[in-house]
Formats: C-alpha cells, structure tokens, sequence
C-alpha cells in the first residue's frame, strides 16, 4: 500500500511521492477535481479544461501513455501557451495528473 | 569467490528506516555494511574491477588538481565534493576490506572499516556527481572519477539503493510490457510516426515514410526513446536529412526494440550489458549492418563503448546521427540554405561523445555550413562544462534544485554569456536540464537539437516550404 493516498468518496486512492495516481483505472471525474486546486487551479474545471482531460484520457486508454505535446496542441486547438494558462504546472504535471496518468519514466 | 578479508565490526544492527536524497523502493534497510561487502566481493569476482582499484589506491595522491575542474565543487566550495574525496570513499573501502596490506594496517591501527555512515555518505556523493568526467582531464595520474562513481553507485544499487526514476524506468526496459524507458507500445510508436510524417508534409510538402521494420538495411536506428514523446522535430530532421541525402532505404526503425537510452552506464554494468543485448539482438533480428543512435550523448557513448564488450560476436559498428549528416554534408548530398537561421547560436556539448573527442568539431561544421553567426561557449569540446544534469540525474527530479543551483550553474553562465537565441544540444538529457535551467534562471534562449535547426533550413528538391501560417513559402 502506497503511503500517499487521497480520499474520494470513501474511496482511498493511492499516489506516488509527486502525487500521481497510481492506478489509473481508479480515475473519475471528481479525481480531476479534486487534483485541480494543488495544481494552482482555482474553482470548478471548465470546459476548455475537460476538452484537454477528456483527450489525453482517450489516448491513455488507447496507448498507455501520454501523447507527443505537439499532437496534443493540434488535436485540442490548443497551444503551449494555452496548455499553460488552463495548467500553471504544465502539461506533464498539470494536465496529465488531472488525467489520471501516471508519471512519466525515462528521460521525459 | 573473492573473500571478504575481514567482516566489518561492529555487526550492522536493525535499523529505523533511512531518507535517502531521492526516492527510492524498497531500499536494502538491515545489514547494509554485510551486504555491501557482498555484492562489492561479487563485482570484484566477476569483473575486472580489480586491477583498476589496486592501481587507483596506489596512485591517488589527493593532490586536489581535480578541483579546479569539477562544476559541482566550483560552486559549492564543499570539500566533500571534491573529486577525490568522494573517490576515497570506495577506495578506502576497497583496500581496508579487501588487501591484505589494508587489513594488516587495520589490525595495527584498529581502523573498524565500512560503517553504516560511510554508506549514508556514498548515497549522498555519488549522485552529487553528474559523472562528467571533465576532473579527468586535469588528474596527472589519470583517475576516472567517473568510473569509481559508477562502481559506487552499482555496488549500492544491489542493495536497491538507486534513485526510482532511473530504477523504474530500467524496470520497464527490461521487464516491462513495452521494453523500453518511456513505456512507448509499438503500435503507439507507429501511430506516432504516422503522425510525424504529415507533419512533415505538412511542413515541406513533401511525401516521406519513416522506414519501420525493414530487413537488411545498413543502419538500425535508436533513439533516445523520449524523443518520440518530447522532440518531434529533431525527428523529424532527422528523416528529412537522411531522405535529402538520398538514404531512406538504408535505414529502418524496429518495432521489437527502439530506444536507445541505457541508464547501465549510469549505475550498473549488469543493467549496461542487457540493454546493449538488447540492441543488437534487434540489429540481429533485421540483419542490420551497423547500430544508429540519434541525438542523444550516453545513448551513444554505452552503445560506442560497450557494444564491442557485451555484444557477443555481433560487433557492429556503431555511428552517431551527427556523424552520418556530416558525412552526408561532406560529400555534397545535403542542401542547407544559410539565410534562414540568422539569429545567433551556441552549441553545448554532451560529455558523453566530446569529452573523448570523439564527437567535437562534426556538429560545427554541419552548423557553420548554415549558421552564419554561430558563437562559441567558452570553455567548450573536450573541455566543456556539464550541463549539470550528467550521469542520470536529470532523472532525478527530486535533486532539482541541486540541479539548477549548484551542477548547472556554470552552464547557465555560459548560456547567458553567450547571448545566443538558439543553444543546440543534441542529447535528451541534455534538453531536459538545460531546458530546466532556462525556465529557473529566467534565459533568453531556446533548446533545439541540432537535427531541428537542419529542419528549418534543408532545401530538397520538389519541395514547397509552408511559413508559419500556412502560407506557402518558396522552395
């Protein structure tokens, strides 16, 4: 059992050291809620939020990782810069977390 | 079996769980001194570690030449972080457990040997050092500190003391389902590539295939593996050069193994040789001739190095990226237009491929056939200063500020002082750190792999160049 976890609905959800989820299958909406505000969002998701969540979901399920930044850009319309002001901590550690994915291993 | 002259006294006690400076799973926590002699007698045994510690205690005169040299201690002025000092650790180890004279020493001196603090110091130090090797340059009795840092770090890695980055990410290398350090399926690899190849005919209009699985081409390409996730144009300049010099049916991408990457060379000789099995056994499988590795400078320094080593009798010969667009350069097969890439640039060199100079002057002459106002750093090749992020720790992200403050604080210098808009690095870790420490220190600069300025600046015939924006340029 991981010594990091987070609660939701009586669910206990384990996290690594950086606070990923550790078993992404255990994502709900309500996960990326809640993981919102420590990554410096402030009050509920929004759309443009859930559009950049709901793709790197789809693509995880697909592939088991996070895309290319670049693909991720073009298949939201959304650019860098974007991507930063939806998730001051980034795309790998703001929006991939809120995704549910888990950290990302090697040189990334 | 090399004996263990004398157990350590006195006998390691059960102790309270230790904190590391990284993270890391399920580290070794009872009889650690025990069993660091253990696996240190095993190496010792089974390796040839041997005659290169009889001669290091022998010559290592703590003269301190190497502190002129080491980034780390240039800025911490810690004397623990000298060179040296950190070497001494092991040596000392080395001579007082397993020679007869440091063990008739010890009996004279009642020197106890090995403790569990000694271990607590070397887990600390030896990843304090990004392995650099630029200390070796100056040592007059031609100590690889390097070296006794990767010893250290292996001998504690059997006892599951080594940073989880690195840990997990060899873990799924060499057990996991995709085989490879970023976790990278290879359908997802094929899909990926697909995706890159409109972009690029988005880009150049033009039609180019990435050859995957192709049996009995010249050169098998690895990647850093990263690079599919975090470098699409270095990729991508990497298809461009080698479809403009003509050769895109010399090569191939495998899909049974693709990456490049092998964190042996940064703590382990064990995990070293199966990666490099790795490598040439998809060689093998496509009846490759040679082993291509692309921007990145310990894929290709472990795949140099150590394929003739660990590859059996498959000794291919392996060639850097940069090497084959030289080369391609040279005989007049690539067309690189010198009046797009006006803005100033540098080029960092990874330790891995200049400090031997091995890979040194080839990057400048591909880059002063387009650059017109490329600079130099200063000091820079066979002397050049770490980006700080060496050795595996830019893996590390938990010894970030470590990172930034300390390792990479002479870069950062060398950056700014250079004033360049583009600092060309062609190496994933390099990109990584040195991105890091743009973002930390506030530079006006950007991090692009050599392959991506090509890129921006290859005329291929048949072409129709889009501007930014889509507009059609000219070819």
């Amino acid at each position: 059992m991981s010594e990091f976890t987070m609660e939701i609905d009586g669910v206990s959800l384990p996290l690594d050291e950086d606070g990923f989820l550790q078993e992404p299958d255990l994502w709900n909406e309500k996960v990326a809620q809640a993981f919102a505000a420590p990554e410096g969002i402030e009050g509920e998701l929004t759309e443009e939020h859930w559009n950049v969540i709901n793709y790197l979901r789809e693509y995880y399920l697909k592939n088991q990782i996070a895309p290319m930044i670049r693909r991720l850009c073009k298949e939201t319309g959304c650019n860098i810069k974007k991507i930063y002001e939806l998730f001051p901590s980034g795309p790998a550690k703001g929006a991939c977390k809120l995704a549910g994915l888990p950290k990302p291993t090697g040189c990334v | 079996m090399t004996e263990i002259l004398e157990r350590a006294t006195p006998p390691a006690t059960k102790a309270p769980k230790r904190k590391y400076p990284y993270y890391v799973i399920n580290p070794c926590e009872t009889d650690r001194v025990e069993r660091f002699l253990e696996a240190f007698a095993a190496i010792l045994t089974y390796s040839n570690y041997r005659p290169v510690l009889d001669q290091y205690s022998s010559a290592s005169a703590k003269c301190s030449r190497c502190t002129a040299t080491c980034p780390v201690f240039e800025v911490t002025g810690d004397p623990r972080d000298i060179p040296c000092y950190r070497t001494n650790l092991l040596l000392k180890t080395y001579k007082r457990h397993f020679t007869i004279r440091g063990w008739f020493q010890a009996k004279l001196t009642g020197e106890p040997g090995l403790t569990d603090a000694d271990i607590d110091e070397m887990a600390e130090l030896f990843y304090r050092c990004t392995a650099c090797r630029r200390c070796r340059t100056e040592c007059p009795l031609g100590i690889d500190h390097a070296l006794m840092t990767h010893l250290g770090r292996w001998i504690l890695s059997e006892l599951r003391i080594v940073p989880k980055g690195l840990e997990i990410s060899v873990i799924e290398q060499l057990h996991g389902k995709s085989g490879n350090t970023s976790a990278i399926l290879p359908h997802t690899l094929v899909d990926t590539l697909e995706f890159l190849e409109e972009e690029i005919e988005e880009m150049l209009g033009l039609k180019m295939k990435f050859p995957v699985d192709q049996m009995d081409r010249e050169y098998v390409f690895f990647p850093a593996v990263s690079d599919f996730l975090m470098e699409p144009e270095t990729l991508m300049g990497n298809l461009a050069t080698i479809y403009a010099a003509g050769g895109n049916d010399d090569w191939t991408i495998g899909t049974g193994y693709f990456d490049g990457i092998n964190y042996g060379l940064f703590y382990s000789d064990h995990v070293l040789e199966r990666v490099i099995q790795k490598v040439v056994a998809e060689t093998t499988r496509l009846r490759g001739r040679k082993i291509l590795i692309g921007e990145c400078g310990h894929a290709s320094r472990s795949a140099h190095d150590f394929v003739p080593v660990f590859g059996g009798d498959k000794n291919y010969p392996v060639v850097n990226i940069m090497e084959y667009t030289h080369q391609m350069l040279e005989a007049g097969r690539l067309d690189l237009d010198p009046t797009v890439v006006t803005e100033r640039v540098t080029y960092h060199d990874p330790c891995n491929i200049a400090r031997s100079g091995w890979i040194v002057d080839q990057p400048r002459e591909i880059l002063r056939a387009f650059c017109p106002n490329f600079v130099e750093m200063q000091p820079h090749g066979t002397a050049n200063y770490c980006c700080g992020g060496g050795g595996g720790t830019v893996s590390v992200d938990e010894i970030h500020d470590f990172r930034m403050e300390i390792a990479g604080k002479k870069k950062a210098d060398q950056i700014r002082a250079t004033g360049a808009k583009y600092v060309v690095t062609p190496c994933a870790n390099c990109k990584k750190q040195l991105r890091e420490l743009v973002e930390h220190y506030k530079l006006d600069a950007e991090i692009v792999g050599l392959h991506d300025l090509i890129l921006k600046a290859i005329r291929i015939p048949g072409m129709k160049r889009m501007q930014e924006g889509g507009q059609e340029g000219a070819a």
